[in-house]
């Protein structure tokens, strides 16, 4: 399987969109490492209005505010580089809880056959049934503003398209000879899965989660932007949205200042077309080859 | 004597990941029209990809060089491939699993209809009558066309597809290993029955196959493919009575047969894989009788009329 | 722990055997029995070669997961040794089973593709008699077994997908070997491979004969692989056992509807043989 990446991200380096998506993926780390050393105003980033709000509401871009000002007067630069951070973090958070789960619990329910089976079969219908902002607003009402809704949210929701991958996957190898061998020599079911059944499905579940990257960015931002999930002022690009939008006393606020609008949107739109790209490159490589026989004769 | 193929110097390969593998390393053959003849070989020698330049369904990363000539149409010629009036009107395919053939949402009866119209402007009387026609020269009963295929055993599956090729009326018919699929107390049933075909309707039939011992009853004339290339070829009892090339006589002696308790001769190594090929005797590395001068690829021999080998040693043959 | 040495090392007691199917459309919960084989008696001796024929369905690979404690029959009872397999639980059954060695069908699916050969190999060391087992005994047991199939040593770092379809068989026979088995089963062994690396794999089971004696189960639709390999010979059609007995006595006087059709297929009516070169 190493081999196998190696040769699959080689391929994938020599296309040009590959790259631009490295690349632009790569930056967003820097920055969301880096964030809050190299921003004017971190704590501003961060929500803390500053002292002399009136004078410091709704400014244009400007050398001293290169993104501009909000609505609180907090630097807008600040916010939005440091909601790289956020972004960031939400994705890898709720893709790499969701694969774990999903793996661990469809390869599960597709060793152990019976009721477990049905059992996953059953739940993973119901939650993938389920809008996720329905689950946001459910959550956000229990739970109160917070970045864990938005994350627990989208977890719920992803999680049962990864079990079900799992265990479609986990389903054909448990019938092969080597399982049945494994067994017949008198292997713990856990050393199994651990040995056999695991390893060979986990390819096409990172395949997946990759692909999901982007999607899960966009999925974030949105929750956020509708208010159902972190608090107004945080540094996150969707709720910064929601500030210019339902924010200044019914009056929408960006038709005032386009700026709050186009400084987020511009990020979480690089990032996530950062993220597609990369996964769709990488897709396109582990599909079928014949897949790609056309590109030659056009 | 009309021929109905031709191929000259046909080299075929296919474009995998930048590079090229020729499957086909270039054959010189020449088939008769009613005449049938086996190709045998080995997984990977490339006999698969040769019943498919010959039917028309290479795919579209495949490369082509040299000549294929079907009666009077070229279908290949260099990197060229025309297959226009050629698919379904002068060859038709019986391939390889009959299971996965056939489509699972079609009668038999439906199928009939699909192919003839694809082929000729039919309407389903006019299939059902072909069909009705054909079907018991296959052995099967009228009672067959309202089935699925999954209702049908293998051998039916099978038999239903070499009728389907039949309908077509095509000249040339291309069979793709038809009995790998089958148990082996069935094989020589199935065998028998193409060969019976080609004789009633005077068809020109290529039988592509690894089963050297019930393909050889029905065939004229056997060609041994190995690597890519053509080691042997020439009319059935002088190939099997009177091998002219190592690979043949070795094959000859590897092959179970059900009666005779012969110690069975295992060729050492293994079949080369798909596309590597060089400049001396692809079967070098597995020969006993290699000598200096098999470094370099060796000409065809000519053994007799329609008898020929690719082997320094064939007019000699040691190994007789 | 050695036990009081029965006869047979396999029996089976009429068993009747198949699958438990949910009918499609069914509102009911409950479900039926499809039947696969019914009253099987068959034994295996020590040191006995016997071929299980029948054509392709006919429940060959139902009654070797019955003998490999996969399948519990409807009615019947199986004996290895004298222990009735299906009354033990999993744990105790699996240690019964080492005596089994298993060759399964398909050398292209039946290695995990994750695992290099040496891991392959060790498996079934590993999981039972745990603490004797030292180390370096599993290694060298590892690397002599490699030698008796005629593998490389080097074969022992690679994966599977670096192995041709005749190497591959080989390591299935060796992992089947490693655990010195009293039986080895075999499940069509040859019909993957092409006939010029079919002859090695016959004359290796062969040789392992000669060299082990262990009784042998083939599982074939070839019956000229059953020739070469087994003295006894028992035929399955229609669910039931139909003929049996020894080799050559079934050629030449079939009783069977398979195999009159199998002798049909390479001896005419003057019993002279049809394919020949």
């Amino acid at each position: 399987m190493i081999r196998r990446s190696f040769i699959i991200l080689r391929r994938s380096l020599r296309k040009i969109r590959f790259k631009i998506g490295i690349v632009i993926s790569l930056v967003a780390i820097f920055l969301a490492i880096l964030a809050p050393y190299i921003v004017p105003h971190p704590q501003e980033g961060l929500g803390y209005v500053p002292r002399d709000v009136e004078a410091r509401r709704l400014l244009p871009p400007s050398i001293e505010h290169i993104f501009g000002t909000d609505s609180l007067g907090r630097d807008l630069f600040s916010r939005v580089i440091m909601g790289t951070r956020t972004a960031l973090l939400q994705v890898f958070i709720v893709i790499t809880i969701s694969f774990l789960l999903g793996l661990l619990l469809g390869a599960i329910a597709a060793y152990l056959r019976g009721l477990v089976e049905v059992l996953l079969n059953y739940f993973t219908e119901i939650f993938m049934a389920m809008p996720t902002i329905v689950i946001a607003l459910v959550l956000r009402l229990t739970l109160g503003h917070g970045i864990h809704v938005t994350i627990s949210s989208l977890i719920m929701t992803w999680w049962a398209w990864y079990a079900r991958i799992a265990y479609v996957y986990a389903r054909g190898v448990v019938e092969l000879d080597y399982v049945i061998l494994a067994r017949l020599a008198g292997l713990h079911s856990l050393k199994i899965l651990h040995r056999h059944i695991v390893p060979n499905i986990i390819q096409p579940l990172i395949a997946q989660a990759i692909t999901d990257l982007g999607s899960v960015l966009l999925e974030a931002a949105a929750i956020n932007f509708l208010g159902l999930g972190v608090q107004p002022g945080y540094p996150e690009w969707g709720v910064i949205l929601y500030e210019s939008v339902f924010y200044g006393g019914g009056v929408e606020v960006f038709t005032q200042a386009p700026w709050l609008i186009v400084f987020p949107g511009i990020f979480l739109l690089l990032v996530t077309l950062g993220f597609s790209l990369i996964g769709d490159c990488l897709r396109e490589e582990i599909d079928p080859r014949l897949r790609r026989r056309w590109r030659l004769w056009f | 004597m009309v021929l109905a193929i031709v191929m000259e110097n046909l080299k075929v390969g296919y474009i995998i990941e930048d590079e090229v593998f020729w499957a086909v390393k270039g054959v010189d053959l020449v088939v008769e029209e009613g005449t049938t003849l086996c190709i045998i070989g080995e997984s990977g020698c490339g006999k698969s990809t040769l019943a498919n330049a010959i039917t028309g369904i290479l795919p579209p990363y495949a490369l082509t060089d040299g000549k294929l000539k079907l009666f009077d149409h070229v279908v290949i010629n260099g990197q060229l491939r025309n297959y226009n009036g050629i698919r379904g009107k002068i060859t038709a395919y019986i391939p390889q699993n009959p299971g996965t053939s056939l489509n699972p949402f079609l009668t038999v009866e439906e199928h009939f209809y699909y192919v003839l119209r694809s082929n000729f402007k039919s309407d389903r009387e006019f299939s059902k009558k072909i069909a009705m026609e054909i079907l018991p020269k296959v052995n099967l009963d009228s009672s067959v066309l309202e089935k699925y295929p999954h209702e049908l055993s293998g051998g039916m599956q099978q038999r239903v597809i070499i009728a389907l090729a039949l309908a077509t009326n095509a000249q040339i018919l291309v069979a793709d290993e038809p009995t790998s699929f089958i148990d082996a107390h069935l094989r020589l049933q199935i065998i028998e029955l193409l060969g019976r075909l080609q004789r009633e309707f005077k068809k020109t039939l290529i039988v592509i196959t690894h089963d050297l011992l019930t393909t050889s009853t029905i065939c004229d004339y056997i060609a041994i493919m190995y690597a890519g290339k053509i080691m042997e070829v020439g009319p059935r009892e002088k190939v099997l009575r009177n091998p002219r090339h190592p690979y043949t006589k070795m094959l000859l002696e590897t092959t179970p047969i059900l009666g005779v308790k012969k110690r069975l001769k295992p060729i050492p190594g293994e079949p080369p894989s798909l596309g590597k090929g060089y400049q001396a005797c692809l079967f070098l590395d597995r020969c006993p009788y290699k000598s200096k001068e098999c470094y370099s690829d060796p000409q065809i021999q000519v053994i007799e009329n329609s008898h020929f080998s690719k082997c320094w040693k064939a007019l000699e043959a040691p190994w007789l | 722990m050695v036990m009081k040495n029965p006869e047979y090392i396999i029996k089976l007691e009429n068993v009747t055997a198949g699958y438990l199917i949910t009918p499609p459309g069914i509102r009911s919960l409950i479900k039926t029995r499809y039947i696969v084989l019914k009253n099987i008696n068959l034994s295996v001796n020590k040191s006995e070669r016997i071929a299980i024929v029948g054509s392709s369905g006919s429940g060959k690979t139902t009654l070797l997961k019955v003998i490999l404690g996969l399948l519990k029959p409807f009615s019947g009872r199986v004996f290895i040794y004298e222990y009735d397999i299906y009354r033990l639980p999993w744990r105790e059954r699996v240690k019964i089973l080492k005596k089994i060695g298993y060759v399964p069908q398909d050398p292209f699916k039946s290695l995990n593709p994750m695992l290099r050969v040496k891991d392959i190999l060790r498996e079934p060391l590993e999981a039972h008699v745990i603490r004797g087992y030292k180390e370096s005994k599993i290694k060298s047991k590892v690397k002599s077994i490699v030698k008796l199939v005629g593998l490389p040593e080097k074969v022992l770092e690679m994966y599977p997908e670096e192995l041709s379809g005749g190497m591959r068989q080989r390591v299935l026979i060796a992992r089947a070997l490693v655990s010195e088995p009293e039986v080895l089963i075999l499940d069509e062994p040859t019909s993957a491979l092409d006939v010029s690396v079919q002859a090695q794999i016959i004359n290796l089971i062969n040789d392992i004969y000669e060299q082990f004696k262990p009784a042998i189960l083939l599982v074939t639709h070839d019956l000229s692989i059953a020739q070469y390999i087994a003295d006894r010979i028992i035929v399955i059609e229609n669910k039931e056992i139909v003929e049996e007995g020894l080799i050559d006595n079934v050629l030449n006087n079939p009783q069977s509807h398979f195999m009159k059709m199998a002798v049909s297929s390479y001896k005419d009516n003057k019993n002279k043989l049809k394919l020949e070169f």
